[in-house]
């Protein structure tokens, strides 16, 4: 016999082909139902270790955006306090303005101071604002950060402490939550000791004119240092539209990495079942008969 | 001999001869289906002639022998891509089962890694809040936990592994038993000019399935066949194998030793290969990046939380209880330090609403905690090493695959019995008989007529 002989026996090459197609097919369709042509690292090494670091990212992501609602809700409440604190201020411009008026009998300044004196502790409620639990205006505190202290010229003591708390809304980007009480109230103008004034003096008649323009200064500063927390939220809004991006083109770069490519998968899913099908017919048609079958 | 007996003792020969051949196709058609069967051709040969006078007579035809028809080279290599096969199948099946472990999930490493991070940012925006506290706890506690259960169940992939080798050690011995037993039957049947295929057929299978164990040398001289180790220890010598034997080592493996002598290491192809290679240094290797990375991470957080102070105004203890010098053996064990929740330091200067630390703890997150690289790139490139492992040797493994096919497809293109082949030489040797037959009735007949010519002249 001087031709080269056939492998009389083809099924294992067949059945080998029939087993690669099965598997590709497996793969094909947990890709399909899984939506990602990344289901064990082995898929694609590379792959499943860059979307180890963006889910990373991506979970970063989430937390800065917690972040920054949780730090918005501290903002606003403290811009509202500011609010209600330059309102009862200018009413005690107000106030102090018609006390100046030399026509006002002692007891129509009495009725001043009253409501001054009123205005006064509305001020020291206002300053010990809280959010959460949290006092807004105690600096790093967690006690109360202002008590009536009469020892004090201001009348009113501050009890927390000068700390700064920064949150980290974005990578590398930290933003200064609180400014502290004594910074707000106490500062280059004590808005207390201005109110307290402007009480003495409308209680003495004298130097009336001059507590005014002091109440007038504190309220000046407490706008000055409402403009913080104006800025804040500002920063919070434009940082949660940019983390809000952000996450946008991340699970956009998850996708282009993880994501199957749907059509190409069915296509050759339908193309590997199509193969598996002839490959199937093709084992079903080989000769049953042998030459042994025609002989007689 | 030109004679009426001569030609009836060719015939004759002719018929015997045919029977032989006969009993070839046979067999072939019987063990079409056997494997390791090499297919048996009738060797026929002219007899000897004879020369009288100026006449040479053909002394008709002898069956030599059946010689079944093989291609040792071709056996050889087979055997050697069988022993790459085993030890890659051993090592993708081992290592997909290991992948498992790094396939991305919520509350895989990378996942818990992120979310400690998350909770301490969290609490950042509200430092003395217990429950925002309690949940930096808990991210704690998972990612320790999985930490814990990624590495034992490697350890424990590497006790079934370690089970594995002792049964395929014991399958080894058994079967260079059985191939030093076929030896000594080969031998003998040679030895007395016999024909041993039956027993070359089955030592072939013999020694395919232990190729698929271990790595193993041939060394085929005249009559006798040598089997040793990749790295030369015996296994069978003619007539006589030699076992391994395994020893539990200092870590509780077993290794495997030849004559007294540790093999292990030299054990690189072959189930066996596979078993080791995944068993003493694929696992250890991802178990050890899983220490380092635990450890580090630990440290560094435990280093973090020192440096702040928590609510009760003391300066920060460990949040994870901290990892031996080394680091050795710390995912498996990795635990936290403290149920209290209060002990997060998150305080800056020793008050209670301060967050300054809580920036410390959460640098970590880009820190170069392990091997030069920050908590999550490093564990990224664990995932990777992992999955380039197992798809290194899936792609090696199917192409290993391929060659085998097609080495077995040649061996059944020269061994494999042909059904068409057969039926044809059947047919064809029936003829010769039929043929050797009619002439023997006519030799008969003449050799009748030619005892009968004496009572004709009578």
């Amino acid at each position: 016999m001087s031709s080269i002989r056939v492998n009389p026996f083809p099924m294992p090459d067949l059945l080998a082909a029939v087993e690669q197609l099965q598997r590709q097919q497996s793969n094909a369709t947990l890709e399909l139902a899984t939506g990602s042509s990344i289901n064990k690292p082995s898929d694609n090494p590379e792959g499943a270790a860059q979307l180890v670091k963006l889910s990373d990212l991506s979970s970063q992501l989430d937390s800065f955006q917690h972040s920054v609602s949780a730090i918005s809700g501290q903002f606003s409440t403290a811009d509202a306090t500011l609010s209600s604190v330059v309102t009862v201020l200018q009413r005690a411009i107000t106030l102090g303005t018609e006390g100046a008026n030399g026509t006002l009998s002692d007891a129509d300044r009495q009725a001043i101071v009253v409501e001054l004196t009123g205005i006064q502790s509305q001020l020291l409620s206002l300053a010990n604002t809280s959010y959460q639990g949290q006092y807004i205006f105690s600096g790093t505190s967690t006690t109360q950060p202002f008590v009536l202290d009469p020892t004090q010229t201001s009348g009113v003591r501050y009890t927390g402490n000068s700390g700064i708390n920064d949150v980290t809304i974005g990578a590398g980007y930290q933003l200064q939550v609180n400014v502290p009480g004594s910074q707000v109230f106490n500062g280059a103008a004590d808005t207390f000791l201005a109110i307290n004034n402007l009480i003495t003096s409308m209680e003495s008649n004298t130097g009336i004119g001059t507590a005014v323009t002091n109440v007038g200064n504190a309220l000046t500063y407490i706008s000055g240092q409402q403009a913080f927390y104006g800025n804040a939220i500002n920063q919070t809004q434009s940082q949660q539209t940019y983390l809000s991006a952000q996450s946008v083109g991340l699970a956009q770069q998850q996708n282009t990495i993880g994501a199957a490519d749907l059509t190409a998968v069915a296509s050759q899913l339908a193309l590997d079942q199509t193969s598996q099908t002839a490959a199937l017919e093709a084992i079903g048609k080989m000769p049953q008969t042998s030459l042994f079958d025609y002989l007689k | 001999m030109s004679s009426l007996f001569g030609s009836l003792a060719i015939a004759t020969g002719a018929l015997g001869a045919d029977q032989g051949a006969m009993d070839a196709t046979t067999n072939n058609v019987a063990n079409a289906n056997t494997p390791g069967y090499s297919r048996l051709v009738p060797v026929l040969v002219q007899s000897d002639p004879v020369v009288i006078g100026n006449v040479t007579y053909g002394e008709g035809v002898v069956l030599q022998q059946l010689r079944s028809v093989r291609d040792p080279i071709l056996q050889l290599r087979i055997e050697n891509e069988t022993q790459q096969q085993g030890q890659l199948n051993t090592v993708v099946s081992a290592m997909q089962q290991a992948q498992v472990q790094f396939t991305s999930s919520s509350s895989d490493i990378g996942s818990e890694i992120s979310n400690l991070f998350s909770s301490l940012n969290q609490l950042s925006t509200d430092p003395t809040n217990a429950s925002l506290r309690q949940s930096v706890l808990a991210a704690a506690g998972n990612l320790s936990t999985v930490f814990n259960n990624t590495s034992n169940a490697l350890s424990q992939q590497r006790t079934n592994l370690d089970l594995n080798v002792s049964q395929t050690v014991q399958q080894v011995n058994t079967l260079s038993a059985q191939i030093a037993g076929l030896n000594t039957k080969i031998s003998q049947l040679e030895g007395v000019g016999q024909d041993a295929s039956a027993f070359e057929d089955q030592r072939d299978v013999a020694i395919g399935q232990l190729s698929n164990l271990i790595g193993v040398s041939t060394i085929q001289s005249d009559n006798s066949l040598t089997l040793t180790t990749g790295n030369g220890s015996p296994l069978v010598v003619g007539g006589q194998s030699f076992n391994l034997s395994t020893q539990s080592n200092a870590s509780g493996f077993q290794d495997v030793y030849s004559q007294g002598q540790d093999i292990t290491s030299k054990l690189t192809s072959g189930e066996l290969g596979g078993l080791v290679q995944v068993r003493d240094q694929t696992i250890p290797g991802v178990i050890s990046n899983l220490d380092t990375l635990a450890s580090g991470l630990a440290n560094a957080m435990n280093a973090a939380n020192a440096k702040g102070f928590d609510l009760y105004g003391n300066p920060g203890g460990n949040i994870f209880v901290p990892p031996s010098g080394t680091g050795q053996g710390y995912a498996a064990t990795m635990a936290v330090a403290i149920t209290d929740p209060s002990l997060i330091a998150a305080s800056s200067d020793g008050t209670q609403g301060s967050n300054g630390n809580i920036a410390v703890l959460t640098a970590v997150e880009n820190q170069n905690v392990a091997g030069g690289q920050t908590p999550t790139d490093y564990y990224s490139n664990i995932v990777a090493n992992v999955g380039n492992d197992v798809a290194n040797a899936t792609a090696e493994l199917s192409s290993t695959q391929l060659a085998l096919n097609q080495l077995q497809d040649q061996l059944g293109s020269v061994s494999g019995v042909s059904l068409d082949e057969e039926a044809a030489n059947m047919v064809q040797y029936q003829r010769a008989y039929d043929a050797a037959a009619n002439v023997v009735t006519t030799i008969n007949d003449m050799i009748y007529t030619a005892i009968n010519m004496s009572t004709l002249t009578v």
